[in-house]
């Protein structure tokens, strides 16, 4: 006879994992927006879900104009997103908004590598070059830098 | 001349601005969501009731531009709400809509990776309602 009663499995639900997290209980809306941004993005793109499983750093993204920034701290597969920057980091990216909003409308192309010859690419790298746009710990972080760069595109 | 800000004229205007904009069309290429702009009474700043602007924009185009109240724009695929002041703020360009949006300023809902990818669509139609001639019901 089938067993009436509640069974074990029944009462098991399947949780979505917490991707991110905000280390503070209000976050800022940037670093909401950030958060959100990232969860988003890592959800809906496999590739991106691989880099966001392996990689490890604490970014910071400080942004120039309206003074303010989140420290990022990915520790392969969690995402904890705190106000303002936090010490240490491996890289800091310090720019105007519009800068920031660009970085992540960044084309990734060949190799996983971000696209630097279209509009949007060129206009990121003449900021880089102007000053405009700096990445404090760029060069011996570079494979950090072209992850972060793949998992925050929206392309 | 000038018309009332959120109206039904001053809505009509704005569509006539965002079709007009070549910069929008490019922009907003791609675009299939409806947009709704919940602007927040502010009695003291003799705008005394919420309203709502739900925007219907297809790929470059604005199809409608209309007001409503404030749960009409909510139902929209993107909702970006503020109080009355500061959306005078975005449309006299005191405050970048980007950056208020950063700052939590004017408050999005909606899917971001899509709104991020439409960053240059969006600032256009900020651009559009700079050049639609307002009377602000707090300067009468």
């Amino acid at each position: 006879m089938h067993d009436p009663g509640p069974h074990p499995m029944a009462r098991r639900t399947v949780e979505k994992a917490t991707l991110v997290t905000y280390a503070s209980k209000e976050p800022s809306a940037f670093a909401e927006m950030l958060g959100g941004l990232i969860e988003a993005n890592v959800r809906a793109n496999p590739q991106k879900r691989r880099d966001f499983d392996v990689l490890k750093a604490r970014v910071g993204i400080w942004v120039t104009d309206i003074d303010e920034g989140v420290t990022l701290v990915f520790d392969a597969g969690h995402l904890i997103v705190y106000n303002d920057l936090q010490p240490p980091r491996t890289i800091t990216i310090r720019a105007e908004a519009e800068t920031v909003m660009s970085l992540s409308n960044l084309k990734i192309g060949v190799f996983g590598l971000p696209v630097y010859y279209d509009g949007v690419g060129r206009g990121v790298a003449l900021k880089l070059l102007q000053g405009k746009l700096k990445i404090d710990g760029m060069l011996p972080n570079i494979a950090t830098v072209n992850r972060v760069t793949r998992i925050f595109s929206v392309q | 001349m000038a018309v009332q800000a959120f109206s039904d004229e001053w809505a009509a205007q704005f569509k006539d601005e965002v079709n007009k904009s070549a910069a929008y069309k490019a922009a907003g290429k791609g675009w299939k969501w409806t947009v709704g702009l919940v602007v927040e009474a502010e009695p003291d700043k003799h705008f005394p009731e919420s309203r709502g602007l739900v925007m219907d924009l297809f790929d470059g185009d604005a199809r409608d531009i209309r007001v409503g109240s404030a749960g009409d724009a909510q139902k929209c695929d993107f909702v970006i709400t503020a109080p009355y002041t500061r959306w005078k703020q975005v449309a006299t360009k005191e405050l970048d809509a980007t950056k208020g949006m950063l700052q939590g300023k004017l408050k999005l809902k909606g899917d971001l990776p899509t709104i991020v990818r439409y960053t240059k669509a969006s600032q256009e139609l900020t651009e559009c309602t700079t050049r639609v001639p307002t009377q602000w019901p707090d300067e009468q």
